[in-house]
């Protein structure tokens, strides 16, 4: 029987050419290929075990993030009730004009059990998903910031497009001049978050805010992004080239909170939300 | 069978230190290639045709994993596989200095590869260097001293009795 197998070299010489193929087939049609199943598959597979591995990771981190949400609680507390009474101001002032109320979010919090993507992650792994009432489309957040929206859903978990995948675009606006642009994340000649589409006569200073525009339709007005941190001239010289940094920090996400999204016109209950 | 179960785990433990401990490392910038040191190290212990077969399973699954370019990393880490698998008969593969520079060269290899995709071209070529330089001066030496670690806490090398292609082959 032995004898009727080719020599070891040249067993595996075959054996490499056919992985090979296989890659190289896969990389000219992968994209074609229906992945979100076999995704979902590992992600199940993979939850229990990156669970445990995130038990071991985070009970030493747990007891210091306890003493200063502790001392966190006490200061938000404070701003809470002075929140309340300017948000009661701010109802009293915009029904005086004749504008509507801002939408009221509702959070479902969930962990984040992975992330993917090197040298920055893109996606990320949550441990709540269709069960839990997350929908693909819906926003997530973290205490910081906007973290990206979910992009697709399994049974008790979701996967997260992060704003670092250069497929992800965002509305946004920037604190207190209202300049408007799209965020999107570039990869090349270095990752940055830019806010592109901004004329060059628009004034925008590096430190500034930069929020969830209300012209977005997935994301709720007012989500803090990030920070204006670096202003240059774009290639053409039309519009101004505004690097942001990332108010969410990808390196500490452990907890998030997923915003479902508006109902969207012509979708079930669109009227509700008008 | 004790190999292909050992496959799936090593590649299972892999990929689930590369998307939790690690990917807090990769995301400040310290990539440590965790796919090519399991990847080197297979290959160095089993010979071409399991280096490749491992290379390109755990690729897959990494690919699986990301979200665009499927395949990519499959054949990036079956080529290393089976490079690393063929040198192992002709080098020391208990010495540190070859684990070093092997870890080394795959890494650079793979990361490269990998990063060019992420990248979209190599239009960022000095980010995706240091990138890359950075995790091969990072994985080559943790590799090397995790292969250290394992050989004292075993009280063997892991590549003393290795039963690779090349030596059954003569």
């Amino acid at each position: 029987m032995g004898g009727f197998l080719p020599p070891a070299e040249r067993r595996s010489g075959v054996l490499l050419g056919l992985y090979a193929t296989i890659a190289l087939l896969l990389m000219l049609t992968g994209d074609r290929i229906p992945q979100s199943g076999l995704r979902g598959a590992g992600a199940w597979l993979f939850a229990p075990f990156d669970r445990l591995v995130l038990v071991v990771d985070r009970v030493g981190a747990a007891w210091r993030e306890n003493e200063r949400l502790h001392e966190r609680i006490t200061r938000l507390e404070l701003e809470v009730t002075r929140l309340h009474q300017a948000g009661v101001e701010n109802l009293r002032l915009r029904d005086s004009l004749g504008l509507p109320a801002y939408r009221t979010l509702t959070l479902r919090r969930a962990e984040v059990l992975a992330l993917a993507g090197e040298p920055v992650p893109t996606s990320a792994t949550l441990s709540a998903g269709a069960l839990q009432g997350v929908k693909v489309g819906d926003a997530v957040v973290s205490n910081d910031g906007l973290v990206g929206r979910v992009g697709e859903v399994y049974a008790g978990l979701a996967r997260v497009i992060l704003l670092s995948d250069p497929n992800s675009a965002v509305a946004c606006e920037v604190e207190s001049t209202g300049v408007q642009g799209v965020l999107r994340f570039f990869t090349s000649p270095r990752p940055q978050l830019l806010l592109t589409g901004v004329p060059m006569a628009d004034t925008v200073r590096v430190g500034q805010v930069v929020l969830t525009s209300g012209l977005s339709l997935r994301y709720p007005r007012g989500l803090p992004v990030g920070r204006v941190e670096r202003l240059a001239r774009d290639l053409n010289g039309l519009t101004r080239e505004i690097e942001v940094a990332p108010a969410a920090r990808r390196s500490r996400l452990r907890h998030v909170y997923v915003v479902p999204g508006p109902v969207l016109p012509g979708a079930p209950g669109a009227e509700v939300v008008r | 069978m004790r190999v292909f179960a050992g496959l799936l785990l090593l590649a299972g433990v892999a990929l689930l230190i590369r998307s939790t401990a690690l990917s807090e490392l990769a995301a400040r910038g310290v990539i440590v290639d965790v796919l090519a040191f399991v990847t080197v190290v297979w290959a160095l212990r089993w010979g071409e045709s399991q280096g490749s077969t491992f290379g390109f399973v755990l690729g897959l699954a990494a690919d699986l994993d990301a979200a665009h370019w499927l395949g990519r990393h499959a054949l990036a880490l079956a080529l290393v596989g089976y490079g690393v698998g063929r040198l192992s008969g002709a080098l020391v593969r208990g010495n540190p200095a070859t684990q070093f520079m092997l870890l080394f060269a795959a890494t650079l290899a793979h990361q490269a590869w990998a990063l060019v995709f992420e990248l979209g071209g190599v239009a960022g070529w000095r980010f995706l260097l240091g990138h890359v330089v950075v995790s091969g001066l990072v994985t080559a030496p943790l590799g090397v001293l995790v292969l250290a670690l394992v050989s004292l806490g075993s009280g063997r090398s892991l590549f003393s009795r290795a039963a690779i292609e090349t030596t059954s082959r003569t």
